[in-house]
């Protein structure tokens, strides 16, 4: 068994030109903005009042969660918590049990913290003021942009030619924002972990992309067999990225794999989160970035001729 | 040519080796009181170990303000004696004389709390009163009466407050504002490192009170600390930040026999200072209830004729921070009258001095300098932690071996496929060696940050290897040379990208990422600069070189 159908690859490269590669990214980043506008208009927000283009996590909207082992049912666990302001109670994997409480007085909090922890077992308790949360929020927000914008600040200067630079934080862009829908779609929060797998992709997407434009840029050699090249490592890179993280999807959301095993939140946010974005990454690199290039590099054999000798291309600039 | 050197004599094959055998010492082998132990150094976060953790916000502010000390007087005699013909007659630097139409005595106005009070009859029927006090003085006493909270001067600022108390630019310029003051700014929310640096003194002495050693406090900017506690539920954690411990003052009856004294309900604790000579002390006072229980117990027990067998001893939460005779002199004064001012000396010089900083702080039974808010909290039971650990260990054995396989199946050869793992679990080695040797904690958002790390390193070398084995074989070692400077310009770019983009974790959040952007970045440098160099001279090392095949066309 081979891990790269060489073949495919030969006749993706020889048959799809560049049009033909775009069409489908494209269509994919459009979707993608699509389920962002929604969920930002329509879910999170309103069309007067857009609100965030992801549901916000605990730990960004502030209040408080209890996680822990129980047999009873999510609504058993609201009647038995009916003294206290309960907001939701729901299914957690396996036996997991999570209520999420509103505001109460310092009394009420100690009663229910002694109460969980001594009726359930495996209690773990997130509490996160609102002001805070909402300060990080908008660190959140400055975290990726600065993330992105700094990205955007290296590849410019590993490449210094603007439309290679620009393909390849274009297919950065679109992979995170497929990233983010995908959390939209299958009910992922914006959480801690969430984020640090966000700034992960910015700065992990472009390491194909950055793969294949050296390796078209700078080398020399026929134009399709450098493709087909950078095509076969770019994909194993990517494959066996994909395969540390399945394994630590699987492990880390609970008792998928063995019922003894408990969800960890922060490992399941970026495991998430990464195979969402490489997934995009595959798509986005060849054919996005792919498709850029070759546009770019089709464009006359003037352009490739002063590309393939970099020392000329930078005295003639 | 270097074929004659085999792979694992070369400088970075070695030097890797080298430091691989330092992380293994570095992670089993401790040295204590002259004893060499063996086993794991490794340090675990909450989140695996079990414990529950604090964000508390220190609630004040600091501002320079502005105000006229005459108005302040005329306003605040005005409510204090309820005379609204205050007059004030001047002021000098340190005094401030005013009439009032009221009789009063200097005890009344003493207590005000504004300054030492002279008194002497008004020509016109009042009464003049003379203040000892200082613009600052006054304006301090000002806010502290308008605010009710406490306020500190800032040293070496000129009237510069720290507000013990939230409380906004505008409700200060609100308070200021009758008498011709306000707030110059920049007005900042928070306290000063001073007294943050107190708080969190505080905080790490009842928590060693309570046993908890090793605790990390750690402050955040001006306003922030984080308290871990390991083992020990959120409501406990809480407990702790939150409420003052329980002083005591216990005498010493026979031996190890002692009885209760008072509570620290009765105690006002003064300031360290030192007292005569060079000898440190920190002053309290007692309340009449506790003076007189004093002096009871000293009677009783026969402390105030054999002071030394009897010793004072001062416990917070059941341990003694203080244990002393009676000075001979107090012994004697105590047997006619209950004495509310005491001295409880600390000894001499530095030691005397730190001492005395530290009663201090029990005497005032944990309470803290500032108010704390908790902002966010959260516990993991250790049950869940050790859950945590072991399928965390899982998770990454199958993370591992799903590598292994993908990668046996694209390159097929041993050669290739297991200096490359062997490289990328050295990796893992490496970390793991620097996390213990910084003192790092290990826990969830770490070893993600690790896991992550390995999955670049990985592709990395994915890279060196496709990129030196272009065409299928070894080329000679001139071109190799060549595609393996073409393979570190891509690595080295794609790990540029990498620590960029993660270095806005650095400041976000109270650092609750921050573990998982530090690893990352150290991680990549150790695999970029150690790890991907050594595997680079291994496979060249490990395959043979194919001299049948033509590298043209390279330099």
């Amino acid at each position: 068994m081979n891990l790269i159908n060489e073949k495919a690859i030969d006749s993706y490269v020889k048959n799809f030109n560049f049009k033909q590669m775009l069409y489908f990214p494209a269509i994919l980043l459009a979707v993608s903005l699509l389920i962002l506008a929604y969920t930002s208009f329509f879910v999170q927000g309103t069309l007067t009042e857009p609100g965030s283009p992801v549901e916000l996590g605990m730990e960004f909207q502030g209040g408080m969660a209890m996680i822990f082992d129980s047999a009873k049912t999510p609504d058993q666990l609201k009647q038995d918590l009916a003294a206290y302001p309960v907001i939701q109670a729901r299914e957690y994997g396996g036996v997991r049990k999570m209520v999420q409480f509103g505001p109460m007085t310092e009394s009420a909090l100690t009663e229910v913290t002694n109460k969980i922890n001594s009726e359930y077992k495996n209690v773990e308790i997130r509490q996160m003021g609102e002001v805070v949360s909402k300060s990080l929020q908008g660190q959140a927000l400055r975290a990726v942009l600065f993330s992105f914008l700094g990205m955007a600040i290296v590849v410019f200067l590993i490449f210094k030619t603007f439309v290679p630079s620009v393909a390849v934080v274009i297919s950065a862009f679109a992979d995170i924002v497929f990233a983010l829908a995908m959390m939209d779609v299958f009910g992922i929060a914006l959480s801690m972990g969430t984020v640090a797998a966000l700034l992960m992709l910015i700065g992990y997407s472009v390491d194909t992309d950055i793969l294949l434009t050296t390796r078209l840029l700078k080398r020399k050699g026929e134009l399709n067999d450098k493709i087909k090249d950078a095509m076969k490592t770019g994909m194993t890179m990517t494959l066996t990225t994909l395969a540390a993280l399945i394994a630590l999807f699987l492990v880390s959301s609970g008792s998928y794999l063995v019922s003894s095993f408990t969800r960890i939140d922060i490992i399941r946010d970026v495991s998430v989160v990464l195979i969402f974005g490489l997934i995009a990454d595959i798509i986005n690199t060849w054919m996005t970035n792919l498709g850029i290039l070759k546009w770019y590099m089709e464009k006359g054999t003037k352009t490739e001729n002063r590309i393939e000798t970099p020392k000329k291309r930078r005295q003639t600039t | 040519m270097n074929e004659k050197i085999p792979f694992y004599k070369k400088p970075r094959v070695l030097f890797v080796l080298l430091i691989l055998l330092g992380s293994i010492l570095v992670m089993t082998v401790s040295y204590n009181n002259g004893e060499i132990n063996v086993g794991s150094n490794l340090k675990y976060g909450l989140d695996l170990e079990g414990g529950s953790w604090l964000q508390l916000q220190l609630q004040g502010a600091i501002a320079q303000v502005s105000a006229d000390q005459g108005k302040i007087i005329q306003s605040e005699f005005a409510r204090l004696l309820d005379d609204p013909t205050i007059k004030i007659e001047e002021t000098t630097l340190n005094s401030i004389t005013f009439t009032t139409s009221k009789q009063t005595t200097q005890k009344t106005i003493d207590n005000f709390g504004f300054g030492k009070s002279t008194i002497s009859q008004a020509p016109d029927g009042g009464t003049r009163i003379s203040l000892a006090t200082s613009r600052e003085y006054t304006i301090q006493k000002y806010l502290e009466n308008n605010l009710k909270a406490e306020i500190v001067r800032i040293p070496g600022n000129q009237l510069t407050f720290e507000i013990r108390k939230t409380v906004t630019e505008d409700e200060l310029n609100t308070i200021l504002k009758p008498v011709d003051g306000r707030v110059i700014p920049p007005f900042t929310v928070g306290v000063s490192s001073e007294t943050r640096d107190e708080t969190k003194k505080i905080l790490e002495t009842k928590l060693n009170s309570l046993g908890l050693k090793e605790m990390p406090v750690r402050t955040v900017g001006n306003n922030y600390i984080l308290v871990d506690l390991a083992g020990v539920d959120i409501n406990t954690a809480r407990e702790i930040a939150s409420k003052p411990g329980k002083f005591e003052i216990r005498i010493q009856v026979k031996g190890n026999e002692t009885e209760h004294v008072l509570y620290g309900t009765d105690i006002t604790p003064g300031l360290p200072e030192k007292e005569k000579g060079d000898v440190w002390g920190v002053s309290f006072t007692l309340s009449e209830a506790g003076a007189a229980a004093l002096r009871d117990a000293a009677i009783q027990y026969g402390a105030v004729t054999a002071p030394s067998s009897h010793n004072l001893i001062m416990t917070l939460d059941e341990n003694v921070v203080f244990d002393a005779p009676l000075s001979p002199d107090l012994a004697r004064n105590i047997q006619s009258v209950p004495v509310k001012n005491l001295v409880a000396t600390t000894g001499t010089g530095d030691e005397g001095q730190q001492k005395a900083n530290q009663l201090q702080i029990h005497l005032r039974a944990g309470a803290l300098p500032v108010k704390v808010d908790v902002l966010g909290a959260g516990q993991v039971s250790a049950e869940l932690g050790s859950k945590f650990k072991s399928q965390v260990l899982i998770a990454g054995i199958i993370a591992l071996i799903l590598v292994a396989i993908v990668v046996s199946l694209r390159y097929k050869q041993p050669n290739i496929v297991i200096p490359m793992l062997a490289t990328s679990f050295s990796e893992v080695i490496m970390i793991l060696g620097f996390t213990t040797l910084v003192g790092f904690q290990l826990d969830l958002p770490t070893i993600t940050g690790i896991i992550a790390v390995i999955g670049t390193g990985i592709d990395h070398l994915i890279i060196i290897t496709d990129e030196v084995l272009a065409g299928g074989a070894m080329p000679p070692d001139k071109v190799y040379k060549s595609r393996l400077t073409k393979a570190f310009t891509i690595i080295f770019s794609a790990a540029a990208t990498v620590l960029v983009a993660m270095s806005p974790l650095l400041i976000m959040g109270f650092g609750a990422l921050r573990g998982f952007a530090v690893i990352t970045i150290v991680g990549v440098l150790i695999g970029v600069f150690i790890a991907r160099p050594a595997y680079a001279e291994i496979i060249q090392g490990m395959l043979v070189e194919d001299n049948t095949k033509k590298f043209v066309d390279e330099d």
